[in-house]
Order: C-alpha cells, then structure tokens, then sequence
C-alpha cells in the first residue's frame, strides 16, 4: 500500500462500507416500491404505501449510496492525482458517520411518518443543516487534496471532481432555505425544486461520474485522450449550462413561459459539452480497439458503458425538450426511463467501475471473487435494460405485464448489488485471498 | 487552469447563475402575486381552504400521494389535458398561492387531481374512491364502513381541489 493509500484507509472503508450498505438497502426499498405497484399490491401496511417506499429508496440511493460512494472514491481520486497525503482524515470519518446518522433519522422518518412534497427534499427540515455540515467534513476533501497538492498535476478529472464537490454544497444550502426553511412563494418552490435536482443529478453526480471517466479512460488505455486540449471548453459549457437545464421538467406547468424557454435552451445548449465529452472519452474508446480493451478491464467495462449512458440521458434530455415532443411524454414514464440512464446505468455504473479500481489500492487486499464480479456485472447490466425498456414501454400507458418486468428487474438489481457488498466489503477488510481471474484494474 | 481559486470561484457561480435567473427571477416575478378577481367587483379567487382540507393535505402528503398523482392542467397547446376533461382551462400560478406547499407533482400514475374536487359528484364518491386505494395502504375504515379521521380530512382536501373558476390570466370559457 503507497504512502499515499495508506492514510485513506480508515475513512475510506467507513464511507464505501456505508455506501454498499445503502446500496443493498436502496435496492430492496426499490423492489418494494415495484411490487406495491403489481395488482396484488403488498398489503395493508401503511409504512408499504409505494410514495414512501419510492421515496426511501431514492434517498437511499442519492444520499445513501452515490453519496458515501463519491466521498470516498473522489477523495482516492484526487490524492492519486496530486500525490496528496490527507492528514485529519478522522474529519472525513466524523462528517461520514453524521451524514449515515442523519440519513438514516431521514430513512426512518420517510417511512414511517411519509414524505415531503419534493423529492430528494423529503426528509425532516432540522436533518438539513447536520447533512450540509456532514457534507463540508466529509465531501470536501477533493477540494482540499486539490489545492494542497504537491506536485501541480492538473487534469481534467480534477476540475470534475473539485467542481462537483463545490456545487452540491451550494445547491443543498440554496435549495435548504428556498424550499424547505423558506419556502418560496407558490409555484417559485416547483423552480427551485427543479433546479436543486438538475444540479444534483447533473453537477455532483454526473460531473463525478465524469471526472472518473476522464481519469480512468486514459490511465487503463494508456493513451491520451482524444483531442484532449477541449477538455476544458468540455468543462466549462457542462457546468455553465447543466442548471439552466432544470425547467424543461416544468413545460407546460404553471410556471412564467420564459423559466420554460430556458429550460429547452439549455437542454440544446447540453449538446456542445456531450459532444466534446463523447470526443474525449469515446473518441480515445474507439481507437486502436480500445472498446476490446475497455471490456477485459472490469474498471473500463463499467466506466465505458456509465459514459455512454450518460451522455445518450442528456441527449434525450435535449429531444425531450422538444415541446411537441414534451407534450407527449410528459408525465408518462419516459422520465423514469431517462432517470435510471443517467444515476444508475450511467453514474452508478462509473462508481462501481472506479470502486473496481479504487477498494484493492485502498485496503490492500484483492476482489475475493471473480465469480461476484461477473454476477454483479451481468445483473446490474440486465436489470438497468429491463428498468429501463419497461419505463419506455409503458410511455402510451401503464400495463401489469411491464409492471411484472420492472419488478423482476429489480430483483436482479439486487442480486447484483449483494454480490457486490458481499464482494466489496470482504475487500475491504482485506479477506480477499485467492487472486482474481479477471484483474479489476490493469 | 492552474489556478485553484477560478476552478472553485468558477464552479460556484456557474451553479448560482441559473438558481438567480431561474428562482430569484421568478420570485421577482410572482413573489407579490395573491387572490384576485376574475372580474372587476367578483369574488377573490383562488377561494379559502376550509380547515379540514388542510388537515387533508397533511395526509395526502404523509401518503406520498404525490408521487403518482399530478395537479396541474396544462394549455390546449401541450398536451391533451382540457381535452381529455382534467379541466375547463390550464392551471396558472394565481390557482397556488394559498398552498403552503405546492404539490404540483410530475408523475401520472393515477389521475390527476387539480380538479377532483369538481368531478367528485359528493363525499360518499370520495370514500368510495379512497376505499379502494391499490397503491396508498393505511387509510382506515371501520366495520360499520366509516371512514377515521383522517380519511374524512384526505376526502375533504380531495373535494377542495378545484379550479374551475375564472382567473384574471386563464379566464373559463
């Protein structure tokens, strides 16, 4: 283990051990949530009523999962890339157990007294400052491990990773006081709702996923990216534009028209970072077999299938806007559909590509089983499709023969994310053994 | 870009350019907006919530109502929403300005509900409707058929839900 692995490891095994806890929690509210809507329901109980179930799983999985996730993977990622010893990682340890208690009173709070109005804001309005708090001791590490780094290293991956970390702490503050402490007037909250989601999926989500595809494209194929000198107009348009995005999920609603051209403006305007990004990264991809390569490294594997779910969200993001286009689909499920594109077959695939790479450097141990690896591959792949494609099959109307296919799939999402726990945290605690058949990382 | 402060300084203000254009600007916009008359000399529209229907709110929110039932008509123009009789003209943002919380909603798994109130013919509709209720468990009856309190308070925020009277912006044809 380097000397810069060997600091990270305590915090980073409180925060992904967490992670892959509410990974496996998300997934079961989820199923849940999924069974609630087949005909024969789940019961009588309160606590299964689908809002709430959907509800927790959604804070699960956010804050839960891709929340602990990102604060340890971007913490590892920055410090390898600016040979940045952390010193007080005890405060990224503390910020991590406030974050999981405070979730876990909103968890507990969501299921059995209901949720909010709006999501990914529905939990208890005193768990808001302990979360932002948590968030500075526990999220802002990269920003730390940038600015203090030794050897002025600076890459693309870098600007993702800093710029995500800074705009989820701006946005949750904002969004605290202008919808929940604050409320603003009428249908002004639905805005700042709007927005608050579009940064968080967008900036801290999408923009870490992407600041692990910037590092991890280039590193496994050796090379250097494809017309790399626009990475940083890449950047800067994705940040810039990302926010204006938020309305186009208000057209037609009794919003001022001009909050909904916006929206559509900026949803277009997404098309010049995809296309700079899908240059860098699936440029580099697609030469001298560079996809082939991608598929025998289990950290590209997941990588390149997240960068290519990514950017094909935004663009559907972008045809959605569209207003004839908008009319129809809107309110269907199309939305759900272009949701699991982007967090779970586009930034929870990134994840788990990096944590592949990320937890043997880390722990110093090695994926015990490669038999989970392609358990959790195929299952996590096959249950994203199967999500996906009924979501997009029940845009004319809902049927119970998608909604039996949505529910199986996932079920197979939960398959896959126990191989993964299981597999991830006998990493963690350094009980891998056997070497692996399929190097995570090469 | 070497330089750390720009990165940071840069990302802040690329995140609070679209919150002070999209939610400081609307706030400009419709911060003042209150009750009005459709008319010079009629009533003050939207009309009061009767104390019940807010008790209801808090139910339908503890439910998760919201995250199946929209409410909210769209214009003519996007969407078939007045032609398919969710209202006689498009939701505007005078119809919310009473709501502590909007629950405008995003998802329509269920019908929505911004005119429920002017198609539920009478509250033994209502309990009819809520006692059924495939995806919201937890709503209770009693033996003799009668609804707890807080199904009678559910059934009269569901029968306040209504638009359907003229508004200065969206007057009803």
């Amino acid at each position: 283990m380097s000397r810069i692995d060997a600091p990270l490891r305590v915090p980073f095994t409180l925060l992904f051990g967490s992670a892959a806890l509410w990974l496996t929690l998300a997934s079961v509210f989820s199923l849940l949530a999924k069974v609630q809507l087949l005909p024969s329901g789940l019961g009588a109980c309160e606590w299964f009523a689908h809002g709430r179930l959907e509800a927790a799983a959604r804070n699960a999985f956010v804050y839960g999962w891709a929340g602990n996730a990102l604060f340890a993977l971007n913490l590892w990622l920055l410090s390898q890339l600016g040979r940045f010893e952390i010193r007080n990682g005890w405060m990224a340890a503390i910020g991590g157990l406030f974050w999981n208690l405070a979730l876990t009173w909103c968890t507990v709070s969501v299921i059995v007294h209901g949720p909010g109005a709006y999501a990914l804001l529905d939990f208890p309005a005193g768990a808001g400052p302990v979360l932002a708090v948590s968030f500075a001791l526990a999220g802002l590490w990269p920003v730390v491990a940038y600015a203090k780094r030794p050897t002025g290293h600076n890459f693309a991956a870098q600007w993702f990773v800093v710029g995500a970390s800074v705009a989820f702490l701006l946005a949750f503050v904002l969004a605290q006081v202008t919808v929940v402490w604050a409320p603003a007037s009428g249908v002004v909250q639905a805005v700042a709702h709007s927005w608050y989601v579009r940064s968080v999926e967008l900036l801290w989500l999408g923009g870490s996923a992407l600041g692990f595809g910037y590092y991890f494209v280039s590193k496994v194929l050796a090379r250097p990216l494809h017309a790399y000198y626009l990475a940083s107009v890449a950047f800067w348009t994705y940040f810039l534009f990302a926010g204006w995005t938020a309305p186009a999920a208000l057209i037609g609603s009794p919003v001022p028209l001009w909050v909904q051209s916006a929206g559509v403006v900026g949803c277009v305007m997404m098309l010049v970072p995809v296309l700079l990004i899908g240059l860098n990264l699936l440029g580099a991809l697609s030469k001298e077999g560079g996809w082939s390569r991608a598929w025998n490294s289990t950290s590209l594997r997941f990588i390149s299938l997240g960068l290519t779910s990514i950017l094909a969200s935004i663009v559907l993001a972008a045809w959605s806007s569209d207003r004839a286009v908008n009319a129809a689909l809107r309110f269907t499920s199309f939305s759900e559909g272009q949701g699991v594109l982007l967090l779970y077959a586009g930034v929870t695939m990134c994840v788990f590509g990096a944590s592949y790479a990320a937890l043997p450097r880390v722990s110093g141990g090695r994926w015990p089983s490669a038999a989970a690896i392609h358990t959790h591959f195929w299952a996590s792949l096959l249950g994203a499709v199967g999500t996906v494609v009924s979501a997009f099959a029940q845009v004319g109307g809902r049927s119970p023969d998608w909604a039996f296919v949505a529910a199986g799939s996932s079920a197979l999402l939960l398959l896959g994310h126990l191989a993964f726990a299981s597999n991830a945290f006998a990493t963690l605690i350094g009980g891998g053994e056997s070497p692996q058949s399929h190097p995570a990382h090469d | 870009m070497k330089n750390f402060r720009y990165l940071v300084l840069g990302a802040l203000v690329a995140t609070a350019l679209p919150f002070t254009g999209l939610v400081v600007g609307s706030q400009a916009q419709l911060g003042s907006l209150g009750r009005a008359p459709a008319e010079e000399g009629g009533p003050l529209m939207p009309p009061l919530e009767p104390g019940q229907a807010v008790q209801g709110r808090e139910v339908y929110l503890s439910l998760g109502c919201v995250s199946c039932h929209t409410q909210q008509v769209r214009p003519a123009g996007q969407g078939r929403d007045i032609a398919a009789g969710l209202g006689g003209r498009p939701s505007v943002a005078r119809d919310y300005v009473l709501q502590p919380v909007v629950l405008l909603g995003d998802r329509r798994i269920g019908p929505d509900l911004a005119n429920y109130g002017s198609r539920a013919k009478s509250e033994s509709d209502v309990l009819a409707a809520l006692r059924k209720p495939v995806h919201a468990p937890g709503l209770r009856f009693d033996a003799d058929g009668k609804p707890d309190a807080r199904v009678t308070a559910l059934a009269a925020y569901l029968r306040s839900l209504r638009q359907d009277y003229s508004s200065p912006e969206a007057p009803l044809k």
